[in-house]
C-alpha cells in the first residue's frame, strides 16, 4: 500500500523514539547476524570524508575515529538489518577536491550515503550535488549557509549542520548572564565567514540585552595563524572589559599560552565560544578560572546517566588517550540517524529502502547521541544542545573543565527555520 | 609609552623566530642555489621534538628553570636530519631547473607533515606553562615575559655566531667562495660534498633550533610550518635572497610592521607586509641586501 509523505514522515518519527531507546541501552533485540528479508546481502557502503590535514585536522581525526569506533560496534552487533558497514574514506581538502571525491563515492564507489564535511565552503559547493545526484550527504560541520543566510532551504539529500553561528549566540548569552557590568568588548576571531559571522552575532546578541556595550577593537588574523603576542599586545591597548573569540582549533591554546604570558586574563574576562574544541589542550597552568567556554553539542563531563556518553569517553580514551570532542558527537549522530531511518522505514516499508525514502525518514528524526537525544528539523538543518560554562581547575584533569554546566537548547540558540532572517529573530527575543 | 613597547616587543618576538628559518633559507639557497620550502617543515619537527624532551626532562625530575638546555640540544640533536635529507634527496636535483627543487622540496613539506601527524597526531601540544616559570618583567609599563625575551636573545646570539662564522673562520671563507663560485672552490680542491653537507646542516639547525626555542611560548599544530614559510618568503625577498644580513633586517622590518599594523589596522595585516614586498621587488629587485653574498 501507497503512503502519504505525511503518514511515512509521522510513523518514522514515533518508531525512530522507540529505536532510540534501544539504542540507549535497553538492548539489541534487532541484531541480526544475517541480512534481514528482502535486504540486500551486500554491506552497507558509507562514504566518509574527514579532514584530516590542516586547522580541520583536529576535529576531523576525532570525527574520522568515531565513525571507524561506531562501524565496529555496529558490525560487532550484526550490522544495520545484518548488513554490515563498510566506510570508503576520501579526505576532505577543497571545495573541487570535495565535489570531485563526493562524485567518485557516489558514481564509483556507489555508495549508500555519505558522512562528513565540516567546511562551510565545501558544503556550499557538495550540497546542490548532493541533491542533484540524489546521494544522500549528511555532514558534521558543514552547513551550506553564506553568511548567516541559508542557501538551500528545501532539500530532499542534504542533510546540513547547525547554523554557524549558534556558538556565538549562546556566548553573548552567558556573558550577559555571567558578566552583566561589562561596557566594552573586543573580538578576535579568524579571518573567514565564520569568524566574521560569529563576532557580528555575538555583538547583536549581547546588545540586545545590553545595549550600552560598546566594541572597542575586532582583530582577524588568518586561520592557521600560530603567532598572536601582536594580537595580544592589540587586545591590551585596547583595554577592553571582555574579550570574544570564536577560535576552535590549535588557535585556542595558543592564544591562551600566549595570553597568559602577559596575565591578560587577570583584568579582563574571556568568552571562548567554540574553544572546547580542544579542551583537553587548556593545561589549568595557563589557562585562567573564571572565562566562559563553550564545548559546542558535546560535553564530555557533562552526565554519569547517559550511558551512550560514558561508554564512548571510555572506549575514546583508552583508545587514543585523549578525551573527545564535540566533533566525536556530530560524526555519531549522524551515522546514528542514518541506521535509525534506515531500520525505520525497512520496518515500515518492508523492504530496502531507497535513498529518497532514508531522506525523508531523516527529516524531523530525533535520536539518542552521545550528547543526549538530537535530531533534523524538517528543514533538514541538524539540532542539538549546546554545553557552555565557567571554567574551573576544580577537577581530577590537568586541564580545565566547566562549572556550572549550562545547556542551551536549540530554541535558544538557532532560529527556528532556514528562511527566518537572523538578526530578526534575535529582535524578536524578549530581554 | 606603555602601548609602543608592548607592540615593538611583540615585533621583535616575532622576527626573532622569522629570523631563524629565514636564516636558515638562506644559508642554503646562498651556497647550494636550492629554495628549500621545507625549511618550515624543520621548525616544526624542532617544536615538536621540543615538548618531547622538554616533558621527559620534567619527568625525570630535573629542575625545571633548567629546561632551556636540554631545548636547545634538542634543536641542535635534531639536525641530524640534514645530512640525511641533503644525501638523500637534494643532492639529486643541484644540476636541474629550480622548479624540480621546489616540487622536491615541497613533497618534502608535506611527507613531514604527514610523519609528525604519524607520531604526535593531530591534536595541538604543548609545554604546558613552563615558560611561566621565569615570570614576567615591567617595562615603561608593560608586561614582557621574560622566556621570550630569552627567545630574542638566543637569535640574536645566534645572528652573532652566523656572522662571526662566515666573516672569521675557514669554513665561512669556503661558505663564502662557493657561494660566489663553485667552480673555483671545486679548483681549488674543497670537498664540495661536505660542503653542501655542512651548509645544508646548518639550514636545517637554523629550523630545528627555532622551533624547538619559540615552542614553550606558543603550541604546536601540524601545519605551524606553512604558516611560517609564507611569512619566511616575505623576509627573503625584503633583505635579499641568500643574503644573511638581509635575513636579520628583513625579519625585523616584517615582524615589527606586523605587530604595528595589528595594533593600529588590524585588517591590514597582511597587505601592509606585502606593500614592501612589492615596494622592494619595483624598487630594488635584488632585495635590501641581495647584493652582497651570505
Amino acid at each position: 500500500m501507497e503512503k502519504t509523505r505525511r503518514e511515512f514522515v509521522k510513523l518514522v518519527g514515533g518508531a525512530a523514539l522507540g529505536a532510540g531507546v534501544i539504542l540507549a541501552g535497553k538492548g539489541r533485540a534487532s541484531a541480526q547476524t544475517i541480512p534481514a528479508k528482502g535486504a540486500p546481502s551486500e554491506p552497507i557502503r558509507i562514504g566518509v570524508m574527514p579532514g584530516l590535514t590542516g586547522v580541520i585536522g583536529v576535529p576531523g581525526t576525532a570525527a574520522w575515529r568515531t565513525t571507524q569506533i561506531w562501524a565496529d560496534e555496529v558490525n560487532a552487533s550484526g550490522g544495520i538489518l545484518g548488513r554490515k558497514v563498510e566506510l570508503h574514506m576520501e579526505e576532505e581538502t577543497t571545495a573541487k577536491e570535495c565535489v570531485e571525491r563526493f562524485k567518485k563515492l557516489t558514481l564509483e564507489k556507489k555508495v549508500d550515503v555519505i558522512v562528513g564535511l565540516m567546511s562551510t565552503g565545501n558544503g556550499l559547493a557538495v550540497g546542490p550535488l548532493a541533491e542533484e545526484l540524489g546521494q544522500l550527504w549528511l555532514a558534521w560541520d558543514g552547513t551550506t549557509q553564506k553568511g548567516v543566510e541559508e542557501t538551500m532551504p528545501k532539500t530532499k539529500f542534504a542533510f546540513k549542520s547547525i547554523d554557524n553561528e549558534a556558538e556565538a549566540i549562546g556566548g553573548a548569552i552567558l556573558t550577559a548572564k555571567y558578566f552583566p557590568k561589562i561596557k566594552t568588548i573586543a573580538g578576535i576571531n579568524n579571518d573567514y565567514s565564520y569568524g566574521r559571522d560569529c563576532w557580528e552575532s555575538f555583538q547583536a546578541v549581547l546588545k540586545h540585552f545590553h545595549p550600552n556595550v560598546k566594541a572597542v577593537e575586532a582583530l582577524w588574523p588568518k586561520l592557521g595563524e600560530t603567532d598572536f603576542t601582536s594580537h595580544i599586545a592589540a587586545l591590551k591597548k585596547a583595554k577592553p572589559d571582555l574579550i570574544m573569540t570564536s577560535f576552535w582549533s590549535g588557535d585556542v591554546p595558543i592564544l591562551m599560552k600566549q595570553a597568559a604570558a602577559v596575565g591578560l586574563f587577570k583584568t579582563t574576562k574571556g568568552c571562548f565560544t567554540t574553544g572546547g574544541g580542544v579542551h583537553y589542550t587548556l593545561k589549568k597552568e595557563f589557562t585562567p578560572e573564571g572565562l566562559i567556554l563553550g564545548y559546542n553539542s558535546m560535553y564530555f563531563k557533562w552526565t554519569d546517566t547517559w550511558p551512550l556518553l560514558t561508554k564512548f569517553v571510555k572506549t575514546y580514551f583508552d583508545k587514543y588517550k585523549e578525551y573527545p570532542v564535540y566533533e566525536c558527537d556530530h560524526a555519531y549522530f549522524v551515522l546514528q540517524a542514518y541506521k535509525t531511518a534506515v531500520e525505520k522505514c525497512y520496518s515500515i516499508l518492508g523492504k530496502w529502502p531507497t535513498k529518497e525514502e532514508v531522506g525523508k525518514a531523516l527529516s524531523g528524526i530525533q535520536v539518542p547521541s552521545l550528547s543526549g537525544y538530537r535530531g533534523y528539523r524538517e528543514d533538514n538543518i541538524m539540532t542539538c544542545n549546546f554545553f557552555m560554562g565557567i571554567t574551573t581547575h576544580k577537577n581530577p584533569y590537568d586541564f580545565v573543565t566547566i562549572d556550572p554546566v549550562e545547556v542551551l537548547t536549540p530554541s535558544q540558540i538557532i532560529k527556528p527555520t532556514a528562511e527566518t532572517k537572523l538578526y530578526e529573530w534575535i529582535k524578536g527575543w524578549k530581554s | 609609552m606603555e602601548t609602543i613597547v608592548s607592540i615593538i616587543f611583540s615585533g621583535v618576538f616575532n622576527a626573532s623566530t622569522l629570523f631563524l628559518v629565514a636564516a636558515g633559507l638562506q644559508v642554503v639557497f646562498g651556497v647550494q642555489k636550492v629554495f628549500n620550502l621545507a625549511c618550515g617543515s624543520f621548525y616544526a619537527l624542532g617544536a615538536y621534538f621540543g615538548i618531547v624532551v622538554v616533558k621527559s626532562f620534567v619527568a625525570g625530575g630535573f629542575p625545571k628553570p633548567l629546561f632551556i638546555v636540554p631545548l636547545i640540544g634538542a634543536g641542535l640533536l635534531l639536525g641530524f636530519i640534514g645530512p640525511i635529507v641533503e644525501r638523500g634527496l637534494i643532492k639529486f636535483v643541484y644540476d636541474r631547473d629550480e622548479t624540480f627543487q621546489l616540487l622536491l622540496t615541497f613533497a618534502l613539506v608535506m611527507m613531514i607533515e604527514d610523519v609528525i601527524k604519524f607520531i604526535w597526531g593531530t591534536s595541538p601540544q604543548t609545554t604546558g606553562g613552563i615558560d611561566l616559570i621565569y615570570g614576567r618583567i615591567n617595562l615603561f609599563g608593560a608586561t614582557l615575559p621574560v622566556y621570550n625575551l630569552i627567545v630574542i636573545l638566543c637569535s640574536l646570539i645566534i645572528a652573532a655566531l652566523i656572522g662571526y662564522i662566515l666573516l672569521n673562520t675557514k669554513f665561512g671563507r669556503i661558505i663564502r667562495a662557493t657561494a660566489d663560485k663553485k667552480e673555483m672552490g671545486e679548483a681549488l680542491g674543497i670537498n664540495m660534498k661536505m660542503v653542501y653537507i655542512k651548509v645544508f646542516t646548518l639550514g636545517t639547525v637554523l629550523g630545528t633550533l627555532g622551533g624547538a626555542l619559540v615552542i614553550p611560548a606558543t603550541a604546536v599544530v601540524s601545519e605551524m610550518g606553512v604558516e611560517l614559510i609564507v611569512l619566511a618568503f616575505a623576509v627573503v625577498v625584503i633583505g635579499g635572497l641568500g643574503s644573511m644580513k638581509g635575513a636579520f633586517i628583513g625579519a625585523l622590518i616584517v615582524g615589527v610592521l606586523k605587530s604595528v599594523a595589528i595594533s593600529t589596522y588590524p585588517e591590514l595585516e597582511m597587505l601592509t607586509i606585502y606593500i614592501i614586498v612589492i615596494a622592494v621587488l619595483v624598487i630594488k629587485p635584488q632585495g635590501l641586501f641581495g647584493g652582497s653574498k651570505v
